[in-house]
């Protein structure tokens, strides 16, 4: 059966703008004509959810073991300490299942997703609060170890590190 | 005469009718690997996505703005009404694995992933962005002629008969046009990095506590090895993405990125994401060779029952 003229002007239409839009999203081409290309198809790419970056363990491998982790103080004084789910602590089929959360607090460590630490800090008070001891500060810290080869090629674990992600000061109306 | 010929080419590359069977067999690979990362996500569906989620709309809306296709930005923010959502999603999922009304549960499902992803952008890795790409172009192919609830219900009313028609195949080529692709992309990220280069990308990798899964064997460790392996993978990445259209090469590059994907789901902990590339290899396989392959499986379940 032959296709309609117009459907397949369209089709080719439509072949052409996707595989010469996505081709200059996704190579790391350093060019004003695929920085305009991307500039005009970025709306349309963000709306349809085509948006893409194939970008695994490149252009450099993460270099350190991270972890994030919460002290929190209650109102009475007293404080806890809240771990995302490190992987490498739980089971084979926890690991399944909670691998987003390795995901999601590397993520936070990045600095231009700063913007988040303030719903996970408010998230974490809600989980650590109770009504007798609502959570008054969430302190978010990021931990780290480098992974740094000997001259042999082995590997020995570096001393942890830290830096303080975000101080927040819980208000009553985030724990609601 | 070189435009001719190459528009000539483009028309036979994605026009020429082909057997609409590995786009079929492609829809239930699919159709299982969003089931199966609905399931893994079930125990937090609230968590990430609720209306106390970890990243709130707001927040989300604030840091990655534009309009975006997302249905859980317009229902209604409660627990009742974002179940709601999953379960049709999961449901529309099934229906699209067993080919019920093929095309508007792809259209579905393509809607509710992207929603998911939108909805939190923080928590997705390559298979679930490969997913919801290879689901955009699902739409437009012929996904449920083979396989299908639909194809059952065209026979018993006489609409189709027992042979496949041969359909365009311009959407499945655009699918294996984003498996190369991804493949190639990676590549040429990997490249800009020193230590793909000197192949010290391993040592980082295997390293990575939170990535570890089975226990790595130690000669695979050593210096020399890690080299090995490290370019390896730039050397397959760029065969996948580049010879795979070399009828010649398909199948040997197949393997080859079977083992690969297989050798990364023992050592390292990234549910489903090697599960959601392979499933796209079917495309890469002859229609022909497909129903060899099935012939093969139904004599061998004979012999056994005789």
């Amino acid at each position: 059966m032959e296709m309609q003229k117009t459907k397949y002007v369209a089709i080719n239409v439509f072949l052409i703008f996707h595989i010469v839009a996505i081709a200059c999203w996704s190579f790391p081409i350093d060019s004003p004509l695929v920085t305009l290309l991307n500039d005009q198809t970025r709306a349309y790419f963000r709306w349809s959810g085509l948006f893409q970056g194939w970008n695994m363990f490149s252009p450099l491998p993460k270099s350190a073991n991270t972890y994030v982790e919460a002290t929190i103080v209650h109102q009475d004084g007293t404080k806890t300490t809240w771990t995302f789910p490190r992987m490498e602590q739980l089971t084979l089929t926890q690991r399944v299942f909670k691998e987003r959360y390795r995901k999601f607090a590397e993520d936070l460590a990045r600095e231009e997703n700063d913007g988040l630490l303030p719903d996970v800090a408010r998230h974490i008070a809600r989980l650590n609060s109770t009504p007798s001891n609502p959570a008054k500060t969430v302190i978010l810290i990021q931990k780290w170890s480098f992974i740094v080869a000997r001259p042999d090629g082995s590997y020995v674990p570096e001393p942890w590190d830290q830096h303080v992600l975000l101080g927040y000061g819980v208000k009553p109306e985030d724990l609601k | 005469m070189k435009v001719r010929s190459l528009w000539d080419w483009w028309n036979r590359f994605f026009f020429k009718p082909e057997s609409p069977i590995p786009i079929s067999l492609f829809r239930v690979l699919y159709g299982t690997m969003v089931i199966a990362t609905l399931v893994l996500l079930r125990p937090d569906w609230m968590a990430w996505y609720g209306p106390h989620a970890w990243v709130s709309l707001s927040t989300m809306h604030q840091l990655e703005g534009g309009t975006r296709l997302n249905l859980l930005a317009v229902i209604p923010q409660t627990d009742a009404w974002i179940e709601t959502f999953f379960w049709i999603f999961l449901g529309s999922a099934v229906l699209l694995t067993v080919g019920f009304l093929t095309r508007f549960n792809s259209v579905l499902v393509y809607l509710c992933l992207a929603s998911i992803q939108q909805r939190n952008l923080y928590i997705t890795h390559g298979g679930d962005t490969f997913l919801r790409v290879a689901g955009f172009f699902l739409i437009f192919a012929p996904a449920g002629a083979a396989f299908s609830v639909d194809r059952l219900i065209r026979i018993w009313r006489g609409k189709e008969g027992v042979d496949i028609a041969p359909r365009p195949p311009w959407a499945q080529r655009m699918i294996q046009l984003e498996l190369s692709l991804m493949y190639f992309a990676t590549f040429c990220w990997k490249v800009k990095g020193a230590p793909w280069l000197q192949g010290t990308a391993m040592f980082y990798i295997y390293h990575l506590d939170e990535f570890r899964r089975f226990p790595v064997p130690s000669w695979l460790l050593g210096p020399m090895m890690l080299k090995l392996e490290s370019w390896a993978v730039l050397v397959l990445e760029l065969s996948l993405g580049v010879l795979i259209w070399v009828k010649a090469f398909r199948y040997k590059l197949l393997v080859l990125g079977l083992l690969l994907h297989l050798c990364l789901e023992y050592s390292l902990n990234i549910p489903m994401f090697q599960w959601d590339i392979l499933s796209a290899y079917v495309l890469f396989i002859d229609a022909a060779d497909l129903r060899r392959a099935w012939g093969w499986i139904r004599n061998r379940r004979a012999l056994s029952e005789t």
